[in-house]
């Protein structure tokens, strides 16, 4: 076993440009594999973080109504008695705050000229005395204040106010229709501008006081939601059915934890992963080919060799093992390679990250990722990488050497 | 030792049939040096191929110790070829990333020989083939007869009951070709190894003490000679 090491290792020296150039194609792939593993990692817990966060908390309670029309943000399907669900839920230790949720218009003009518009927006009446139990919208604000409850005011995403060319200080009307249809104009003063590291938030988003809204949208003290927060967000399976046993005289109304709240993201974020998944396939078959090729040649030219080490006595399996070795040897350069790359790269996105707001911008790309997009470690992504690489090499190695041992000993040796 | 009863070797191409022996018939004692001769296609690398194991004939039977080798698996006869012999060729095949030493110690290495012992005898042999102080040169740092020495080494490290050569001095010069005849000619008497060797030249025969002639896959000469 040690010759067989000892031969494996100096075979990789024989063709060294042919086993660098194989190796370094494995690097690539496995250098491609940790970065872009990586990247989906970080940009999905970044997600999940901002989703909990800013938009969907670690659960809401809503009209089981609503939750079936949650698209189109119906304010008919309400939770009349707030007050009612909260002291149900005071048992389960979750922290919660009230939200009404509306479709309006923003218009925008401003007094000097310089700008003007209208948008459609996702409307907020938030509890500013409660929302910072479950939100962390209140650290966001770059510009102005947070909202203060009773006054014509409203928070804007930094997107939307650059889109609209609105600052603190300037009036807004935004145009909405109450729970009844009617439609109500309200003028209400900017005054803070929310820099949110969800990019939902910040592109088109507003935010007014809950008594604000509640009164201009008539809504009687009904509020569309009630957000959650506890700490189990990750594994909520227990404390959700705790919640639900505690609402259990609220027949109308429904539990979704975050997850069901983000299903849009999930399923992006799958759908990602698939997709990656086929290109990380195809930089492995690209690597696999290189590797096979290599190893192909390396067999082909010592056909004799291999003839000659049979005559001698020893064993296919030996032989076998000895181009399985070297194929190793290959793979653990190139992944070793690969490996030191990959992290390289990733210690980088992990530490500074990369700027696509540039190129992203306004689009929505599923992650809730403002513009900077930061890594994460996954370790066991670069174990595998490095037993994976090697392993296959091996693997691959496979063939061509049975092709090697299926001939005669007697055509081995004449080989030429 | 080696007895080769009424063996026939045929390939098949095709519709066509060569047949490269017919019933060769040869008994190989202890301490022989023979010498196969004929000319090109006469059946000397098919009959050393067969004594050797690397082939199966196609009627006949070999006994190796008394013991028939047909039927056989492929493992067993790998072990067989590890045990009892030895091959030098005539392209020498050495492992080109291989210094001499480790290119003689493979063979002990197959036989699981390791540590000092491994070291010992591969030093002995290379001693004994003349190349000391070359043991780290790999084969390209070697000339043709230094490699044929080293592959001679190979063969004999493992103290094989008979070494076969399929003309060892095919790739040299006389003069380097004669020197490998002078050192396997004494190794076969210091050892007792039994030699067979294939050739097609005058000046190898002349120095093997049993000649054996084929023409056309059959023998037609046995002599045994004056050494």
């Amino acid at each position: 076993m040690k010759f067989l090491f000892a031969l494996a290792w100096k075979n990789l020296s024989r063709y060294s440009r042919r086993t660098l150039i194989t190796a370094g194609a494995l690097a690539v792939g496995v250098a491609v594999f940790i970065w872009m593993d990586g990247w989906l990692l970080g940009a999905e817990r970044e997600s999940e973080r901002n989703i909990i966060w800013y938009e969907a908390g670690s659960a809401k309670v809503m009209n089981r109504q609503y939750l079936e029309e949650i698209q189109t943000i119906p304010l008919k399907q309400v939770i009349s008695d707030p007050a009612a669900v909260e002291r149900a839920l005071e048992g389960s230790d979750a922290a919660a705050t009230r939200r009404v949720v509306f479709s309006a218009e923003l218009f925008v003009g401003l007094e000097d000229g310089s700008g003007e518009g209208s948008l459609f927006v996702k409307g907020v009446g938030l509890d500013p005395e409660t929302d910072g139990r479950v939100f962390r919208l209140a650290e966001t604000v770059r510009e102005g204040r947070f909202l203060r409850g009773g006054e014509p005011e409203l928070l804007l995403g930094d997107w939307l106010a650059r889109d609209l060319s609105a600052a603190v200080g300037n009036w807004v009307t935004v145009r909405a229709r109450s729970r009844y249809g009617a439609f109500q104009t309200l003028d209400l003063e900017v005054v803070g501008i929310l820099n949110c590291p969800n990019p939902l938030i910040n592109q088109g988003m507003i935010f007014l006081p809950l008594d604000l809204a509640d009164e201009a949208l008539e809504m009687e003290g009904a509020v569309s939601e009630i957000a959650l927060s506890f700490p189990e967000w990750q594994n909520p399976t227990g404390r959700l059915a705790e919640i639900r046993r505690s609402l259990v005289g609220f027949p109308e109304l429904a539990v979704a934890d975050w997850r069901e709240l983000a299903s849009d993201f999930l399923a992006i974020n799958q759908g990602k992963r698939a997709g990656n998944g086929i290109l990380l396939l195809l930089i492995f078959i690209i690597a696999a080919v290189g590797i096979s090729n290599t190893m192909l040649m390396a067999v082909y030219e010592r056909v004799r060799e291999i003839g000659m080490m049979r005559a001698l006595g020893m064993r296919d399996l030996s032989i076998r093992l000895a181009f399985l070795l070297e194929a190793g040897g290959i793979g653990l350069i190139g992944s070793g390679v690969g490996l030191a790359l990959g992290a390289g790269l990733n210690w980088y996105m992990v530490r500074w990250g990369l700027d696509l707001g540039a190129i992203v911008g306004d689009m929505q790309i599923g992650y809730r990722v403002h513009s900077v997009f930061r890594s994460a470690w996954h370790p066991q992504a670069l174990v595998g990488a490095l037993v994976f690489g090697v392993l296959a090499s091996m693997a691959i190695s496979f063939i061509p050497s049975s092709r090697a041992l299926k001939l005669e000993i007697t055509d081995c040796l004449r080989h030429v | 030792m080696i007895r080769v009863e009424n063996v026939s070797k045929e390939y098949r191409s095709d519709h066509t049939a060569v047949h490269a022996l017919r019933g060769v018939s040869l008994e190989l004692g202890s301490g022989e040096f023979l010498a196969v001769a004929g000319p090109s296609g006469s059946g000397k690398t098919t009959l050393l191929n067969l004594i050797g194991c690397l082939d199966v004939p196609s009627s006949g039977e070999i006994y190796i110790d008394g013991e028939a080798v047909s039927g056989r698996s492929r493992g067993e006869l790998a072990t067989l070829r590890r045990r009892k012999l030895g091959f030098v060729f005539q392209t020498f095949n050495l492992i080109p990333v291989l210094s001499a030493y480790e290119n003689v110690s493979f063979a002990l290495a197959l036989l699981g020989v390791e540590g000092g012992e491994l070291k010992e005898r591969t030093l002995k042999a290379l001693q004994e083939v003349g190349l000391s102080g070359l043991e780290k040169r790999k084969p390209g740092e070697l000339s043709g007869g230094q490699q044929q020495r080293v592959a001679i080494a190979r063969a004999l490290v493992k103290a094989p009951q008979i070494v076969l050569a399929d003309e060892p001095t095919a790739n040299l010069d006389s003069d380097t070709g004669r020197e490998i005849l002078e050192l396997m000619a004494a190794l076969n008497r210091s050892h007792g190894t039994t030699f067979v060797f294939s050739t097609h030249d005058a000046m190898v025969m002349d120095f093997s003490r049993r000649l054996v002639l084929l023409h056309d896959g059959a023998v037609t000469s046995d002599q045994r000679r004056a050494p």
